[in-house]
């Protein structure tokens, strides 16, 4: 637990780069328009122009840091490489326009049209994925948190619990890692296959829920005699503002998407 | 060390319990029973009770958990600032009494150490400048604002113990319960925050109500001293010289634990010294013993030479100083350990580590957190992947061994026993280790009754095993460690976050596995376990062994201990070096000089559960052949 390699509660304030000084629903909202109508088009080119529109702004607003770039310029792009490989495979051949010749291997032939229709669903996606990672790459757990009890007005109590869950995670692996070790050594379900593997699996359930249970419950007694939950609201030292800007963002974004469909109407085929 | 009370103590006081009843929702007794103290503004409370008597009940009870967020019934009468505590909302308590638990790591809420202290003041809807005011006052009161931007994982045990102390000093409540505050920490992290309490206690500004079994330093800061009894009632209140120098004797009979300091002075009272007053600290002790003059020797020795159940070895003093090695023809090699190395990732935790382990001994292997320790025990026991070649254990190497045969040589006992339990019942918990080894059904029926009748567990057969008590659970994980007939026993922190009577009640039974002949090895940050029973102590230091002798010898080089992050046990931070060369060298209680015969009605009936050498029950080793 000490050797933490990124800290996800560590403040992310750095001047300049626009995105991260958002508010995180206004980054969740903006693309959903956009993540909607990717769910029901069929060409390239849109994907592709909300892929770029993507980039754009996270190039522009994220912080630039070598992790970032080589999601967007190497493992995005290799996976759309792979995927559509993967599905023009896949493809029904029947189904697909048989006028140009890919490739031929004795009696499969791969066709132009299967190439379209693997490329454009790989596109799809991952345009989606583009668009989730402007709001997933430039938020912090903590800050979603409080917009959502801020803006949305969940109730606090559900918020911060939450929140004080995300600390479990870390702890609850550690402890599966032992109990998974203690299991071998009593030579616990041996075997191989997949109901030898259900079989260990369920052993390991009682003992983490035993030890998950006794350390929300002690959390929970920490935090109730911190006075958690003794007022309707709570001090908020960290606002997270709905700001002109988030407005201004959010409505140039869903009007920019709107014009790449507008311009490219991927249903008029 | 009373008198700040007697100056500060004005006023109506803060805390006052009376006659407090409590019962949980599920139970039909009530513990406390019928326990009663106030306390003022500017006084450090130290309440001391046998264990059960309801402490950590009656610690919860002060802030309202218990009987708003735990259900139990409650009579008699809690006020808090005037305040009635079975009415009035833990919210509106929080700001009266603050609480510091066992446990750091459940004690977390937010991600930065800022955060953390100004979560509180945050509920309490107080303004932000006031909010941010408070936390930079607590922080920088236990030496944490430097760090306040980091993430609490990043600090040590002790470190994170500090900031729960902030946190509860920042809800500016006049009062602190600390609830055991120590029990999960390493020696160094001990330190770190009896050295913040000393600070708290000094300034004066609060009333500081502690629970703690490790008495030595807790005492040092203490002002008064309220001792329960076994069912929880009130039996004595008072300043620390009247509680525990006057009425140690009736306290220790009530099976209310003292300083091992205290322990050993009564000792040394009833061999003849002259100890008066009666030391608390090992400060105390030392310059006691070393005014005062070694009584005639008269080499009467008596057949009580233990004090209490820290003196479960019996009389043994005379034995004590040589490590009873030689265990008569089969006193061969049990562990052997041949350059072994261990990495995980890129790191490296052990360099190079030669050992050897002898049939019998009782191997203790301490060292500072991250050291490495727990690795190297887990790397013996063939827990862990390790290099062909390097281990070998009752002679199988255990990175070649399939699980079947090494369980015939070793047994693994884990920090947390609920980790090991795999099976429905305890008879099953058992007969699995027997049905690993294909023995017939008869056989296995047969050996694992004789095990749960070895371990006191025969009427708790057909029990789910994490429906057993704590100790239950505690010996039922070492019988399935040993179920299989391995003559060695590994454990990893056996005591770790328990209350000294339990911790005591399991290394009574790892005392009579050893004199039957089992080659115990643990792990622990324990020092007083390491002193009471290791016959060899094992220093690991940055993943290399930095000392291998006798457990006296390791405690004999104060550099030593620094450098590798351990600290003295009390005992012998006070004899050592002293005048008195029957006293210079003693490191246990059980070391000390024998009580003369002449006063054979003993003064204190020793209530002590503590079975001396001879009276332990018949041969443990049925489940060891």
């Amino acid at each position: 637990m000490t050797a933490l390699t990124a800290d996800p509660y560590a403040d992310v304030a750095v001047r300049g780069r626009f995105l991260l000084g958002l508010n995180p629903l206004a980054k969740l909202a903006a693309p959903v328009p956009a993540m909607i109508v990717l769910i029901f088009v069929r060409d390239l080119a849109t994907p592709l122009a909300l892929i770029a529109l993507a980039y754009v702004v996270l190039l522009a607003g994220a912080r630039l840091t070598p992790r970032l770039l080589l999601l967007l310029l190497v493992a995005l792009p290799a996976a759309v490489a792979v995927l559509g490989f993967g599905m023009a495979v896949w493809t029904d051949a029947s189904r697909v326009d048989q006028s140009v010749t890919v490739l031929t291997l004795g009696p499969w032939t791969l066709y132009g049209g299967a190439v379209v229709v693997g490329l454009a669903t790989a596109l799809r996606l991952a345009a989606i994925i583009a668009l989730a990672l402007i709001a997933g790459l430039t938020t912090t757990g903590p800050d979603l948190v409080r917009a959502t009890v801020q803006q949305l007005r969940v109730p606090y109590r559900v918020g911060y619990t939450a929140l004080a869950a995300f600390r479990f995670v870390p702890r609850f692996g550690h402890e599966l890692d032992v109990i998974r070790q203690a299991h071998r050594v009593r030579g616990a379900h041996g075997g191989r296959g997949p109901f030898a593997a259900a079989a260990r699996w369920w052993g390991y359930i009682v003992p983490l829920l035993a030890g998950a249970i006794r350390h929300a419950e002690r959390v929970a007694l920490a935090m109730d005699a911190r006075a958690f939950g003794a007022h309707p609201d709570r001090t908020e030292r960290h606002l997270v503002p709905w700001r002109t800007r988030d407005t201004v963002f959010t409505a140039l974004f869903a009007a920019t998407s709107l014009g790449i469909l507008w311009l490219l109407f991927p249903w008029s085929v | 060390m009373g008198n700040r009370a007697d100056d500060t103590a004005t006023g109506a006081p803060v805390v006052q319990v009376e006659d407090v009843a409590i019962t949980h929702d599920g139970e039909t007794v009530a513990a406390p029973a019928g326990a009663s103290f106030t306390v003022h503004r500017g006084e450090v409370v130290l309440l001391l009770g046998p264990s059960g008597s309801g402490k950590s009940t009656l610690a919860l009870s002060l802030n309202g958990l218990i009987p708003h967020a735990i259900p139990a019934r409650i009579t008699g009468d809690v006020r808090i600032g005037g305040m009635d505590a079975t009415t009035t909302p833990v919210s509106t308590l929080s700001t009266t009494v603050g609480m510091v638990f066992q446990d750091p790591d459940a004690q977390l809420v937010t991600g930065t150490l800022i955060d953390e202290v100004a979560f509180g003041p945050e509920n309490l809807r107080l303004p932000v400048d006031v909010v941010l005011a408070r936390a930079e006052d607590a922080l920088r009161r236990v030496g944490l604002w430097e760090r306040r931007t980091e993430n609490p994982d990043r600090l040590s045990g002790g470190g994170r113990q500090r900031l729960a102390i902030a946190c509860a000093l920042a809800m500016g409540s006049p009062v602190l319960v600390l609830d055991e505050p120590t029990a999960n920490l390493d020696p160094a992290g001990i330190e770190e925050v009896y050295a913040t309490l000393a600070e708290l206690a000094a300034a004066g500004d609060r009333a500081i109500v502690l629970i703690e079994h490790n008495l030595d330093q807790a005492v040092a800061l203490t002002d008064r001293v309220v001792a329960l009894d076994a069912r929880g009632r009130t039996v004595a209140d008072g300043t620390t010289d009247e509680v525990l120098r006057g009425r140690a004797d009736e306290l220790h009979a009530l099976g209310v634990w003292l300083p091992v300091s205290s322990l050993a002075a009564l000792a040394l009272r009833d061999a003849g010294w002259r100890i008066d007053p009666l030391p608390l600290t090992p400060a105390e002790l030392r310059a006691a013993v070393e005014a005062g003059d070694a009584p005639a020797p008269r080499q009467a020795r008596g057949p009580e030479a233990a004090r209490g159940p820290e003196g479960a070895r019996g009389p043994e003093g005379a034995e004590g100083a040589t490590p009873r090695q030689a265990r008569g023809p089969e006193a061969e090699g049990a562990i052997s350990v041949r350059g072994l190395s261990v990495s995980r990732g890129r790191n490296r935790i052990l360099h190079d580590i030669d050992l050897e382990v002898r049939a019998g001994e009782f191997v203790a292997i301490v060292g500072a957190n991250g050291a490495g320790k727990t690795t190297l025990l887990q790397a013996i026991a063939g827990v862990i992947p390790l290099p062909r070649g390097h281990v070998s254990v009752a002679g199988v190497d255990p990175a070649r061994t399939d699980l079947r045969t090494l369980s015939r040589r070793i047994g693994f006992v884990f920090q947390n026993p609920e980790h090991q339990f795999i099976a429905h019942t305890v008879f099953d918990e058992l007969a699995h280790g027997l049905r690993l080894q294909r023995l017939p059904e008869e056989q296995v029926r047969e050996r694992a009754v004789e095990v749960l009748t070895r371990f006191g567990l025969e009427d708790r057969a057909d029990v789910h095993p994490f429906l057993l008590s704590g100790g239950q659970k505690r010996r039922l994980s070492v019988g399935t460690a040993l179920v299989a007939g391995a003559p060695i026993l590994a454990l990893d922190e056996p005591t770790f976050g328990q209350d000294r009577a339990r911790a005591d009640e399991l290394l009574r039974l790892l005392q009579e596995l050893n004199d039957a002949g089992t080659t115990i090895i643990v792990v622990t940050h324990d020092m007083q376990l390491v002193t009471d029973y290791a016959d060899r102590t094992i220093v690991i230091d940055g993943g290399r062994i930095a000392a291998d002798t006798a457990t006296g010898d390791v405690f004999a080089d104060a550099a030593l201990l620094q450098r590798a992050g351990l600290r003295l046990p009390p005992l012998r931070q006070a004899l050592q070096g002293s005048r008195h060369p029957e006293l210079a060298h003693v490191t246990r209680l059980a070391d000390l000089p024998a009580p003369v015969i002449a006063q054979a009605p003993a003064p204190s009936p020793a209530p002590s559960p503590a079975p001396s050498r001879d009276a332990r029950p018949a041969r443990p080793a049925e489940a060891t052949p």
